[in-house]
C-alpha cells in the first residue's frame, strides 16, 4: 500500500517539480548574466503552487462530469488543452530579455510562468486527488498512503533541488543554455503527451510506431520513468507523437531567447 | 457543376463509406477493483472502441504501457478508450489505483 502510493504519487509529482526547477534555473541564470533586469526570481513559485492546488481540487471534483463531455473524450481533450496552453504561454519568457524588460513586462512574465506551473499542477494533481479520494472513500488505512505521499513529495522536491543546484553551479551561460534546452524538450514532451491523449480519444488518427525500445529501456524501469518525466521518453511512440514533439521543441527553440543565449555578447556579470 | 464531376464526387463518397464504418465496440467493467472480463479478444489490425464502466464507487486509472493508454475513470462513471489497430499479440493492462488486483490483457488475433 505504502509502496504503491509512493510510486503513483511520485510519477505525477516529478514532472511538476522538474518544470519548476528548470524555470527557477532559467530565472537565476538570467539574473547572473543580466543583473540590471529583474529576472524571474523564486517567489512566484508560491502563488503557482497555491493556484495549482486549488485548480487540481476543482478539476478533480468536476471530473465525473467533464469526462463525459465530447462523447466521453472530456478527460483527453481537457488535458490536451492544458498541455497546449502550457506551450503557448512559454513565449512570455521573451519579456525577460534585457532589451525588453521593464517592471510591467517582468510582472506579465511572472504571471505567465505562474500559469504554466499551475496548469501542470492541475493536470497531475487532479489525478493524485482522485486517487486519494478513492483510498479515503474505501475507508482504507490512510497512514501508509499519507506516508507514501509525503515520501514521494520529498523525493520529488529533492530531485528538483538537485537539478537546480547542479545547473546553477555551472557557469551562467552554460546554465542558461542547459535550462533552455530542457525547456524545449519539456515543451516537446507536453505536445507528444497531448497527441497521445487525442489518439486515445480518436481525435487524431492512428499512426504506426517509430521505434520500440522496450528491450533497451522500458518505461516501467526507474530510469525510464525519470527520462519520461524529464524529456518525455517513450518506448514505443507513434509517428504523430514524434512529429509533434520535434515540431514543438524546434518551435520553442526558435524563440529569440535561444538566439540570445547562443549569441556572442554574453558575459557573466 | 458539370454532371460528370458530380458523378465522380459521388463515387468517391461511396468508396469512402467503409472508412466511416464504426469501430467494433467492447465492454469492460470494473467491479471490486477487478476487470470483467480480464481477457479481451480483439481483431488484429482494426481500431477498437472500449467502453469502460467503473461500477466501483472509487476512481480507477486504466493504464497499459504496451497499448500506450492511460485514463482516469471516476467512480460510478463510464468512459470510452480507443485502442489499435494492433498487431497480433498480447497487451497487458492494469488499474493503476489498485494495481495488485486490477489486471487484464488484450489479445489481438
Amino acid at each position: 500500500m505504502f509502496l504503491d502510493a509512493l510510486i503513483l504519487i511520485l510519477q505525477e509529482i516529478i514532472e511538476a517539480t522538474l518544470l519548476i526547477s528548470i524555470l527557477l534555473v532559467l530565472g537565476k541564470a538570467m539574473q547572473r548574466l543580466w543583473p540590471e533586469t529583474a529576472a524571474l526570481g523564486v517567489y512566484w513559485v508560491l502563488p503557482a503552487l497555491g493556484c495549482g492546488l486549488a485548480g487540481a481540487l476543482l478539476y478533480g471534483w468536476a471530473m465525473p462530469v467533464t469526462s463525459t463531455w465530447f462523447d466521453y473524450a472530456g478527460y483527453e481533450v481537457l488535458n490536451a488543452l492544458m498541455q497546449a496552453s502550457i506551450i503557448v504561454l512559454l513565449p512570455c519568457l521573451l519579456l525577460l530579455r534585457p532589451a525588453q524588460a521593464s517592471a510591467r513586462r517582468v510582472a506579465v512574465a511572472k504571471v505567465g510562468m505562474i500559469a504554466v506551473v499551475a496548469l501542470g499542477i492541475v493536470r497531475e494533481g487532479s489525478e493524485i486527488i482522485l486517487y486519494l479520494s478513492g483510498v479515503l472513500g474505501q475507508g482504507g488505512n490512510i497512514t501508509p498512503v499519507t506516508l507514501g505521499g509525503l515520501m514521494a513529495a520529498g523525493i520529488g522536491c529533492a530531485s528538483a533541488l538537485l537539478l537546480y543546484y547542479f545547473l546553477n553551479a555551472l557557469p551562467a551561460r552554460l546554465a542558461l543554455r542547459s535550462a533552455l534546452v530542457l525547456l524545449a524538450l519539456f515543451a516537446g514532451n507536453m505536445a507528444s503527451q497531448a497527441a497521445l491523449l487525442l489518439t486515445q480519444a480518436d481525435w487524431l488518427p492512428y499512426t504506426p510506431e517509430v521505434w520500440n525500445s522496450t528491450e533497451l529501456l522500458s518505461e516501467q524501469d526507474i530510469a525510464g520513468q525519470l527520462l519520461y518525466a524529464l524529456i518525455g521518453y517513450e518506448a514505443n511512440p507513434s509517428w504523430v507523437q514524434v512529429g509533434v514533439y520535434a515540431a514543438v521543441a524546434l518551435l520553442v527553440a526558435a524563440m529569440p531567447l535561444f538566439r540570445l543565449a547562443w549569441g556572442p555578447n554574453l558575459k557573466e556579470a | 457543376m458539370p454532371p460528370r464531376f458530380v458523378a465522380l464526387l459521388a463515387a468517391c463518397a461511396f468508396a469512402a463509406l467503409p472508412a466511416l464504418a464504426a469501430a467494433p465496440e467492447l465492454q469492460l467493467v470494473i467491479r471490486d477493483h477487478l476487470f470483467f472480463p480480464s481477457v479481451l479478444e480483439v481483431p488484429a489490425g482494426v481500431k477498437v472502441r472500449i467502453v469502460i464502466d467503473n461500477q466501483d464507487p472509487t476512481p480507477e486509472e486504466f493504464e497499459s504501457y504496451e497499448l500506450n493508454r492511460e485514463k482516469v475513470i471516476p467512480g460510478n462513471t463510464k468512459t470510452v478508450v480507443f485502442i489499435g489497430p494492433l498487431a497480433p499479440g498480447e497487451y497487458p493492462f492494469f488499474g493503476e489505483f489498485n494495481v495488485r488486483t486490477a489486471q487484464g490483457k488484450v489479445i489481438a488475433r
